[in-house]
Order: C-alpha cells, then sequence, then structure tokens
C-alpha cells in the first residue's frame, strides 16, 4: 500500500472510530457532559441578520435627529419659552382635528381628555384632562409653548415637544391654542367605555396554553420537530439533551444572564442562536422562525418556575444598573423613555391602550400577538416601542437590550412563567 | 397546508349526550381582497368546506366563504348514541382535502 493509501485508511479509520463515539456519546452521557460543561458558544458572527434592517410593514422614517437606546442625538431642550405674545389667533376648527390627528404621533387624545375634540373616541388619561382648560386662566403664551415645548416650564414631564420636535408647525400650534381656549366644560362622553377614568382595566382571561386558543402553541411542537433535526454535521439538540422536560425545568426562568465570553447579557433568544451554531450548525438566527419557536418552547418547558435571575453577581448588578439608566432615557422623535409610559403613567390608557406596570410585562414572553398573527419575543417587543415612539431601533441582539432585558426580569422576579402567552 | 388540524372533544361520553366539538384548522385564509404592497391583489385561497361526520353518516357541514378569518375555528355539538368515529375534512380551493378522526366511546 502506498503511503498516500496508508494515510487514508487510517484517517478513514479515525472517521470510523469518531463516529462510534459520537454515536456511544449520544444519551445519558452526553447528558451528563452538558450539563458540566459550559455551553458551546458561537462568540464571532453576529446573532441577528447583518445589517440589521427594520421588519417590512413597520413604519420606514428617518429618526437619525433623536436619541436611540444604542446613542445619543437629540438637540438639548431649550431653555426658556418662545416670547409669542398673548394675541395667538388660530382656526379652532382646525385645531380640534389636529389634537384628534392619529398620523400626527398619537395625537394630543392619546393622554387627554379634550371636550369632544374631533368627536373622536378613546382619550386617554396618562395626563390632565383639559376639558375646562379654556377657563383655567391660562395666557396665549403659555399654552403656545407647552405645546410647542413643554420642557421649558416643566424639565421632567413625559409630553412630546411637539413644536420643537416637528410634528406641529407654529400655525398649527396657532390652531391647537385657539380651541384649547375654546374648552370651557366637562367632557360628556359618547359612551362609558370613552370615560378613561372609568374604562376598566384589561384582563387577559383566554387559555393561552390550550392549542385551540393560541396558535403560538403550534410553536412548542414546531420546535420539537427542529429539536430532533438532524444538521448537516448529524447531530441535532437531542444528541447531547435528549430528555428536554426534565433538563430545562427551570433554565429559561433563569434567563437572561450575564455572558463573560461575549461581554454581554444574553437572552434566551440569543443564546439559541449562538449556542445552535456552534454545536449542531444550525444558522437560527434571532428573529427567524425557528429561533421564535425554540425560545417558545425552552420557556414553555419552565412554565410555572418562578422568574429568578443573577442579580447578585458584580456583573449583573452592573447590567442591571445600566438597564436602569436606559429604561429613563428619552429616545426618539416623541422623547419618550421606558419609565414614562410603565412608570410615570402606568396604570393609565394611551388613547385605547393600557400601560401596564414593568411587573406583569415579562413573565408571558415570547407571546402569541392576536392583531398580528404573529409570536413577538421580547426583543421585537422592545424594538417596536422604540419605533412607536419615533426612535430608531437597535438590532435584536443589541448589548443595550440585554442590560434592558435584565433590568425587566429583575422586575418581574417571583413571576411564574406562562408561555407562551396571548395578548392583542 | 402542512399544519394539521387541532380537534378538541370527549374521549368518552354517555348515551345520549350531547357534546362539544371544537375544531380549528390552521390556513391563511387569503379573502383575495388584500393587495400586495405593489399593488397586486393577493389571490383567494381558502378552506371552501369542512364537512362532520360520525359513523359514516353526516353530523355538521359548513360552506365558508372569504369573510371567514384565518386559521377557521368551528365549534358545535352532536348527540352521540353509540361509540364511533368521527371523521372531519376540510377542503382548500386549490381541491386539497384533509382529513382527521377521532374516536369516541359511548357507554
Amino acid at each position: 500500500m502506498t503511503r498516500a493509501g496508508m494515510w487514508a485508511g487510517s484517517a478513514a479509520i479515525a472517521l470510523i472510530v469518531a463516529g462510534a463515539f459520537a454515536v456511544v456519546a449520544a444519551g445519558s452521557r452526553a447528558n451528563a457532559q452538558a450539563n458540566k460543561r459550559e455551553a458551546p458558544l458561537e462568540t464571532k458572527d453576529a446573532a441577528s441578520v447583518q445589517p440589521w434592517k427594520r421588519y417590512a410593514g413597520w413604519p420606514a422614517r428617518d429618526e437619525s435627529k433623536y436619541n436611540t437606546l444604542g446613542h445619543l442625538a437629540t438637540a438639548p431642550a431649550p431653555t426658556a419659552p418662545r416670547p409669542v405674545g398673548n394675541q395667538v389667533i388660530g382656526d379652532a376648527a382646525n385645531g380640534g382635528k389636529l389634537v384628534a390627528d392619529r398620523n400626527r404621533g398619537g395625537s394630543c387624545l392619546a393622554c387627554h381628555v379634550m371636550g369632544q375634540a374631533g368627536n373622536a373616541d378613546l382619550p386617554g388619561n396618562a395626563a390632565p384632562d383639559l376639558s375646562e382648560i379654556g377657563n383655567a386662566g391660562r395666557t396665549d403664551e403659555w399654552l403656545f409653548n407647552y405645546v410647542y415645548d413643554a420642557r421649558v416650564y416643566n424639565p421632567e414631564t413625559i409630553m412630546p415637544p411637539w413644536g420643537s420636535h416637528g410634528f406641529f408647525t407654529d400655525p398649527e400650534i396657532n390652531d391647537i391654542v385657539a380651541f384649547l381656549k375654546t374648552l370651557k366644560s366637562p367632557a360628556v362622553f359618547k359612551t362609558a367605555l370613552d370615560d378613561p377614568n372609568k374604562r376598566p382595566a384589561p384582563v387577559e382571561k383566554r387559555d393561552n396554553l390550550d392549542a385551540i386558543e393560541n396558535p403560538a402553541m403550534w410553536a412548542v411542537e414546531k420546535a420539537q420537530e427542529l429539536w430532533n433535526l438532524k444538521s448537516a454535521s448529524g447531530f441535532s439538540c437531542n444528541t447531547c439533551h435528549s430528555e428536554p422536560q426534565a433538563t430545562f425545568k427551570t433554565w429559561a426562568a433563569s434567563m437572561p444572564k450575564w455572558e463573560p465570553r461575549l461581554d454581554k447579557v444574553l437572552g434566551v433568544e440569543e443564546f439559541v442562536a449562538r449556542h445552535a451554531k456552534a454545536t449542531t450548525g444550525a444558522a437560527w438566527l434571532m428573529e427567524t422562525d425557528e429561533n421564535r419557536a425554540l425560545s417558545v418552547y425552552l420557556h414553555f418547558l419552565a412554565n410555572g418556575a418562578p422568574i429568578a435571575i443573577d442579580t447578585s453577581s458584580a456583573e449583573a448588578k452592573a447590567a442591571i444598573e445600566r438597564g436602569k439608566v436606559l429604561s429613563a432615557r428619552k429616545v426618539g422623535q416623541l422623547n419618550m423613555a421606558c419609565t414614562d409610559c410603565h412608570g410615570k403613567a402606568a396604570n393609565h390608557w394611551i388613547r385605547g391602550q393600557w400601560l401596564g406596570d414593568p411587573k406583569g410585562q415579562y413573565d408571558h414572553f415570547p407571546t402569541w400577538r392576536t392583531s398580528l398573527l404573529a409570536i413577538w419575543d421580547i426583543r421585537q417587543r422592545f424594538q417596536w416601542c422604540q419605533v412607536n415612539i419615533r426612535a430608531d431601533e437597535l438590532p435584536p441582539d443589541a448589548k443595550e437590550y440585554g442590560d434592558l432585558e435584565l433590568y425587566l426580569a429583575a422586575q418581574n422576579e417571583g413571576l411564574k412563567l406562562s408561555v407562551p402567552g396571548i395578548r392583542h | 397546508m402542512a399544519e394539521k388540524p387541532r380537534l378538541k372533544l370527549p374521549k368518552e361520553a354517555k348515551k345520549g349526550d350531547v357534546i362539544e366539538i371544537k375544531t380549528l384548522m390552521p390556513h391563511i385564509m387569503e379573502s383575495g381582497q388584500r393587495k400586495d404592497k405593489d399593488g397586486k391583489t393577493i389571490p383567494r385561497k381558502i378552506i371552501n368546506k369542512f364537512t362532520a361526520e360520525f359513523n359514516g353518516k353526516p353530523v355538521f357541514s359548513a360552506n365558508l366563504d372569504p369573510a371567514i378569518a384565518a386559521n377557521p375555528y368551528l365549534q358545535f355539538s352532536a348527540k352521540v348514541e353509540e361509540s364511533g368515529t368521527f371523521k372531519f375534512t376540510w377542503t382548500d380551493d386549490d381541491g386539497t382535502v384533509i382529513s382527521a378522526e377521532e374516536k369516541i366511546t359511548v357507554s
């Protein structure tokens, strides 16, 4: 036999032995090994599509002038009111339409009851009722500047800077002021539900774990197929994790977690993307159907387990602190922070939507969205919060989202997982 | 249509019981009214017929029109007098028929 032949022969034997070892490794021995070793992770490549592209169907606005959770860009607030005089002249009828216009970043009615403004329905109550503002003794200049940029009167305001951030022109703000001056009597609501102070808070009563009620439950089955799906390398999740119901009984409730190899907090979705890549080779990037199905499944396996994350290590404490700071950062053209809606205005209505406390906003993710016929994980939820307040979103694996998710999870400690959720 | 239908009905019942049967067929139910982002109409593709039989005899059927939303959910009652097999079928516009069966023991 030639030297090349011998080399080929021994290589073939080595492969056969390696193959046999892989077969032997499957089963409980691999399970034990998997439990003791550090989980392999892809650390070089990104866990999401590069470059990140906003989801199809989401508003495509350029918000580069404004803060994101990743960088600062917003111009500083004005330091003094603009001197516009007290003879503001405007078209009150047009003003009444503008305050109800949902295309102008939500409109005033998102937060304020305003009498019969624009005949619109379901005003919010995140901010004071302005139905009698015309009798409140405010000057035209004060009213103009409050709409133009409320920060000159209240630096802690959650009100968007409608003028200085370009939502309304000066003539339009004049129209709004003219309309406000006509508001001199309490609102008369068309229906009982229209009064946000009497509207009952929504309660989710659907059985989220019933596959007939919640289409997201089909992802649990899909994930089990993926679990057993052998990649090109011949391995599947099942190769090392043949008893997921036992192995992952509480794992998802311990996430997200600081990952020293990547210097960031990893949530379940990013962990799945990186771990699959590094083991079976499967390319299950974040925000793909496969990744979401596996995230649903891994959370589902830990249903009933109370959220119990690491909050005591130095890295976790630092990440939580960063998350807390991020949750208070004003972002986007609407200039809002997480803590504006889910803090200052929590348990109030924004138009027809209820704003919840952070506690209770995490234990049901990933969730089915009935209005979209789609499963959303927590990262996509973060992204929509940003885009909706006219800020650019970050890629789903952004380290800032990791810090924010850890901070959110810390506020949900003790709540029991119930995944997939079902929501509007 | 690679999805499987979801069914919920009792496995056992007493003779003469009226049982509730819940069925869900994962399906996009494209109405034929929507347009894509280039303005072209997305062609209609719906489940247009559902049938339920028990031991070969018809129990319930429905003709579905485009107004029915995605993942059509149909719930109905049936009176059971004997043990046997329910057979359900869903027919797609393209002619495909998906069927499913469930046995019930009636004492």
